[in-house]
């Protein structure tokens, strides 16, 4: 008797050790699985060859559209900015890969499948959750980014020297550059939280806004000089014209030039490699802890509204 | 239970009676039905205040993106002209894509479908209230986007001949909700590639339509797009009217020719749709999915 009772005891303990996980282990695994479940949702179902189309057709086509506008208005003269336009059109669709994947996971599992209460309560970090359900989405946006910088080379006439490129810029702004839109994600996950089910637009439409701000397909120099100055506030900016250079070295830029903002501002015309990484640093980082503190806010309203358990419909 | 009947109009002895309606009480009905799913999109105008910085001022941003590639480009201003129309009239496409054509997939996944087709009403009703609200709801848009573009960018439109205009711009409203009709229903067939098929149909859809520059540039491309799909014919005619004066790359019919094309277009799309919701809901009455989510 006194040893059932002993068990029963033992059983009813809570064992507090149990609720702090295996910290740094259930974080990857954590995240591992988020990334599977991204990828199953948006993938592995669906006819490859469709799917395969569905990535590359959209940034070739944006491609494609301001390729055309050159040949419209420059004729021959304005190949020599093709590559400008190839490059910045295919990070693009990176970028709202990014934005987009992180929203539409909140999206997803509330509105369509509406499963994100569960998610919620799970003893997952739900951040982590979510950067691993976008990280899918990533990868898609990825290879729509490879693609059309291969079409650009062999279909469009870009030239590309494969031994020019500065390898070391490249990696660096890359790595960066991702953290910074990983950072815009979130943010847009903070704000699609809040909002209702039409917000499936919202990411891209923010993607558009900053589109006309950071030179990813003309030069910043035609903007009037307030709106360089949020250009030059953004990673984005920094982190497109940091591949473009070091894809395209000495190739047109998007950031300096006669008459820019940045020319009057550091005393010469174009950003030399340091700064665009320095510059790329910095405001990646503001940008990315802003982005936390906007959605911890957001969910935080979230739980006292009780937005996680809602679904809206229109 | 007698109140409602009574509501609609259609008291009788027993359920034979009241099922046994009359042509007036059927078409209040359908109209009833095309009120009842606009009004969600035309008060959500109303009662989502994110709506209107996300759906209105950051895709003109987006349109002012093109604006500044001309610029930077020194391209004449009619250019800059095209690309805030284009601009303009992307809002109606996007509303096609997403809030028609993929409409009855997502209400399927919410549980909705199956209750459109138990109401008393022919489908059709809910096609053109959606259509409608989309309408009303894109409109708006369109018409900010060419309002503050215009303005910011002293756009100048010179128009000879405004009833033709208006023509055009109704008809092409009739052809791209007609063809959203005949894509709900596709893509209902098609379910979770919908959404795929919604994202291929953006941006390439855009480049064939020539959104920021003379369709007739696509030569052969073009051509086929003016005869097939409706935001090209709208736009290419739209542009030959709005821009009078601006010297065109010859290549693309004239608006009146355009006129007829995106008047048949609307007529087929919309008798196509018809008989695409009668296969479609004969298909998923047999193969029991019109319940089924996600798939």
């Amino acid at each position: 008797m006194s040893s059932l009772a002993s068990a029963s005891r033992d059983a009813a303990r809570f064992d507090l050790a149990r609720t702090e996980g295996r910290g740094l282990a259930d974080t990857l695994r954590t995240f591992a699985v988020a990334a599977r479940l991204g990828w199953q949702l948006e993938a592995n179902w669906t006819d490859p060859f469709l799917f395969f189309i569905y990535s590359v057709a959209k940034p070739i086509s944006s491609a494609l559209i301001l390729v055309v506008m050159l040949e419209v208005i420059g004729g021959p003269a304005g190949r020599a900015f093709r590559p400008f336009v190839v490059v910045g059109s295919a990070l693009w669709s990176f970028v709202v890969s990014g934005i987009a994947g992180l929203a539409w996971s909140i999206l997803e599992d509330r509105e369509r499948y509406r499963v994100l209460k569960y998610v919620y309560i799970s003893p997952s970090d739900f951040l982590i959750v979510l950067i691993g359900r976008g990280v899918a989405r990533l990868g898609v946006g990825l290879a729509g980014v490879v693609i059309t910088l291969v079409v650009g080379v062999v279909a469009l006439g870009v030239p590309f020297e494969p031994a020019a490129v500065d390898w070391p810029l490249l990696l660096a702004a890359s790595l960066l550059g991702l953290g910074s839109i990983i950072g815009l994600g979130l943010l847009m996950a903070g704000i699609v939280i809040q909002t209702r089910q039409e917000s499936w637009s919202y990411p891209e439409a923010f993607a558009g806004a900053l589109f006309l701000v950071t030179g990813a397909v003309f030069p910043l120099t035609v903007l009037p000089a307030p709106v360089q100055a949020i250009g030059l506030l953004t990673p984005l900016t920094w982190w497109i014209a940091g591949v473009r250079e070091a894809l395209f070295p000495g190739g047109p830029g998007s950031i300096g030039g006669d008459g820019s903002l940045f020319a009057s501002v550091f005393g010469h015309a174009n950003p030399g490699h340091a700064e665009i990484v320095g510059a790329l640093l910095a405001t990646g980082v503001v940008v990315t802890l802003a982005a936390v503190a906007v959605f911890r806010l957001s969910d935080r309203r979230a739980k006292s509204a009780g937005l996680y358990d809602q679904t809206t419909g229109s | 239970m007698a109140a409602s009947l009574d509501l609609v109009g259609r008291s009788g002895t027993g359920p034979r009676e009241a099922a046994d309606w009359s042509r007036r009480q059927v078409i209040l009905t359908d109209l009833r039905s095309v009120r009842g799913r606009a009004y969600p999109r035309v008060i959500g105008l109303m009662r989502e205040p994110s709506w209107v910085l996300f759906e209105i001022l950051l895709p003109f941003l987006a349109t002012s993106a093109y604006v500044f590639v001309y610029r930077a480009l020194d391209a004449p201003q009619e250019y800059v002209g095209f690309v805030v129309l284009g601009g303009a009239l992307t809002a109606f496409w996007l509303n096609v894509i997403w809030m028609m054509a993929n409409q009855l997939y997502w209400e399927k996944s919410q549980g909705n479908l199956e209750l459109y087709f138990a109401a008393p009403m022919h489908f059709m009703s809910i096609l053109f209230g959606m259509a409608l609200g989309g309408m009303v709801m894109s409109s708006t848009r369109a018409a900010t986007v060419l309002v503050i573009a215009g303005a910011i960018y002293g756009v100048t439109f010179s128009v000879d001949q405004w009833a033709l205009l208006l023509g055009v711009f109704v008809l092409t409203l009739g052809a791209l909700y007609g063809l959203g009709m005949v894509l709900a229903s596709l893509f209902l067939v098609w379910g979770r590639e919908a959404w795929h098929m919604g994202q291929l149909m953006t941006e390439p859809v855009y480049f064939v339509s020539g959104l920021n520059f003379p369709v007739a540039r696509l030569g052969m491309l073009g051509a086929l797009s003016v005869a097939f799909v409706p935001l090209a014919t709208g736009l290419d005619a739209m542009r030959q009217l709005a821009f009078a004066d601006a010297a065109f790359p010859a290549g693309t019919p004239p608006p009146a020719v355009e006129v007829l094309i995106l008047a048949a277009m609307t007529v087929i799309s919309i008798v196509a749709a018809r008989w695409m919701l009668i296969a479609m809901e004969r298909r998923a009455r047999r193969d029991g999915r019109l319940s089924v989510r996600w798939q």
